[in-house]
């Protein structure tokens, strides 16, 4: 399911004193199976974009074309788009509602008008997906669960829903880092089983290390699009909007500086090993390496 | 949906009506409704024309977007002109047509109160979109003071007004937002009978309900926080003061008041 983006302006508030342009003329496309990360400063257009690759927001021109159905078209079945595609929000903890964590994650689901067995099969593939045992917690409460625990539970009611294409508006802002780990890691699952995932990140260093693709807004405008390595080799141009590399290429950089000869284009902790590693002469030891990619 | 609310928005700015004293304006505002039920015939309907338009030509804000206000309640105005039309009797008949009589009377009745309606609530509109919520409580406060001597909680009604004007936009964007958020996991809205709109409403309404009170809950916490204890010896950190232009606007006013009345009693 490609996912395609032609001249996208989107204007809030037209005609009024408040009106303001965060989408200038937006275009891009993504392919099947693609991991997209989205940076860009506060205010960028970010959550504004990703709002429209559903139709939850109508662009104020262009149009937006997922698996060669235009959104701007009448005749579109947004319903269908919103089964394809799958939006977690920024902070999707504070849309529960339901009795029980079982019934707010079956709400997608259930709105597909699936019957019971397939409901429960994916309930309980997207609650060991985010790492909650559907039997414990399922019966709880949603609003008894800690901030970290709810969290997980939001994204689990999209993921339910089983869409092709997963987008998350910074799904690990506020987490601890054991929370922000545990999600890192069920989107990278999602995504090893095939499926689209465009992830809008404030962390160069989680898009260095997951994203095959980078996005990168400023001011309602898209500023450039490439592979971790072109993105992050642009340090000044990013500095200049805003923005960083990940701190393994600052440091890389200051080693640099300091008479190392470390090779360009280190952006990720592993990136930084294998580097070490051979410039120090030696290779690392085995053990440390898998300790090194479990902690990545 | 929830965008075309004008009345209540503050637009900020630093024109000569947005810097008079707001409890003049809303003194003003009082004259002007009484003003606007007492116009009696064209004449009337031209000074206040006048007025409204003056004050909006030096407010600084688009005619275009004051206009956006009627939005709302134009329902209400067509509804009470065509009432007023079909309704009205008079001697002069205009159109006779089955059992429906349309007299000259009737007309001009329901031109005249359509009017009414539509300078009510461009008026108020002005008053709020030039006024900062925070100046209209203060103002309010100040106005109701002589209330303190029957023991009527002023200070606090102010406050409660206040943080209820200040909450407005927050939940009206909050629900913007949960509403996109169940619409993202299949909610719909808008469509089946009754009864099944109302029950595609718990997804929104129960978030909403969680969210205000933890709202209320942590505002209740930061005012706590920093002594906030009502209104027993507070001072103010903006002393209101009546200057040159509140007495020219409120002379104005007068002025306007004055030339109704004498068309009304000619
Ligand atoms: N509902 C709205 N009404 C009016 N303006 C809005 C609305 N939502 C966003 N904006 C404006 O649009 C611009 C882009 O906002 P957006 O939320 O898309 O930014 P973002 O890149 O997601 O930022 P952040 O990183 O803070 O989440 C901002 O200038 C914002 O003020
Ligand atoms: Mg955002």
């Amino acid at each position: 399911m490609p996912v395609e983006a032609r001249d996208l302006t989107h204007t809030y508030n037209v005609d009024s004193p408040f009106e303001s342009t965060a989408l200038d003329k937006v275009s891009f496309s993504i392919a099947d199976g693609e991991f997209v990360g989205i940076i860009g400063h506060t205010g960028s257009g970010k959550s504004t974009l990703i709002q429209h690759l559903n139709g939850l927001l109508k662009p104020t021109g262009g149009t937006v074309i997922v698996d060669g159905l235009d959104l701007m078209a009448k005749e579109t079945d947004k319903k269908e788009v919103r089964r394809r595609i799958g939006l977690v929000f920024q902070y999707p903890e504070y849309q529960l509602f339901e009795e029980t964590v079982f019934q707010d994650i079956a709400f997608g689901p259930k709105n597909l008008g699936l019957d019971k067995e397939e409901i429960e099969r994916r309930v309980r593939d997207a609650c060991k997906l985010v790492d909650l045992d559907c039997d414990q917690v399922g019966e709880k409460s949603p609003f008894e669960l800690s901030g970290g625990q709810k969290r997980r539970v939001a994204i689990a009611g999209v993921l339910a829903m089983e869409p092709g294409i997963l987008i998350l508006d910074e799904p690990t802002a506020g987490l601890d880092p054991y929370g922000r780990d545990s999600i890192l890691n069920l989107v990278r699952l999602w995504h090893e089983r095939g499926k689209t995932i465009l992830m809008v990140s404030h962390s160069m260093d989680d898009v260095a290390r997951l994203a095959d693709r980078i996005l990168v807004m400023n001011h309602g405008r898209l500023e450039m699009q490439g592979t971790p390595d072109e993105i992050f080799s642009q340090e000044a141009r990013l500095r200049s909007i805003g923005l960083d590399v990940p701190a393994v290429t600052t440091l890389a950089g200051e080693l640099n500086r300091l008479g190392f000869d470390l090779p360009p284009h280190i952006h990720t902790m592993e990136d930084m090993e294998r580097a070490l590693a051979s410039a120090l002469g030696g290779r690392p030891a085995a053990k440390k390496t898998e300790e090194a990619t479990a902690h990545a | 949906m929830l965008k075309d609310i004008t009345l209540g928005q503050f637009f900020p700015g630093d024109s000569v009506v947005h810097r008079l004293d707001p409890r003049v304006k809303m003194l003003m505002m009082v004259a002007y409704i009484v003003v606007v039920f007492l116009v009696k015939g064209f004449l009337g309907y031209l000074v206040l024309f006048a007025f409204l338009a003056g004050a909006t030509l030096l407010s600084h804000i688009k005619p275009k977007f004051l206009l956006r206000s009627i939005k709302p309640i134009l329902f209400i105005v067509v509804m009470t002109f065509v009432l007023n039309v079909l309704f009205t009797r008079g001697e002069k008949l205009l159109v006779e047509w089955g059992i429906l009589h349309i007299y000259w009377e009737g007309v001009r009745f329901a031109v005249f109160m359509s009017l009414r309606l539509v300078f009510l609530l461009l008026g108020t509109s002005l008053l709020t979109l030039t006024t900062s919520p925070m100046a209209l409580t203060d103002a309010l406060e100040r106005l109701l003071k002589p209330l303190k001597a029957i023991r009527f909680p002023v200070h606090e009604m102010a406050m409660m007004m206040t943080i209820a004007l200040r909450f407005i936009p927050t939940l009206l964007e909050e629900t913007d937002k949960i509403m996109k958020a169940q619409t993202a996991r299949g909610a719909d809205f808008d469509s089946g009978n009754l009864f099944a709109r109302a029950k595609a409403m718990v997804p929104l309404l129960v978030p909403l309900f969680v969210g205000a009170f933890r709202r209320a809950d942590e505002l209740a916490m930061a005012m706590e926080a920093r002594c906030y204890h009502g209104g027993g010896n507070r001072t103010r950190m903006k002393v209101l003061k009546v200057q040159r232009i509140d007495w020219y606007a409120s002379g104005v006013m007068a002025g306007t008041l004055c030339l109704v009345l004498l068309e009304r009693l000619l």
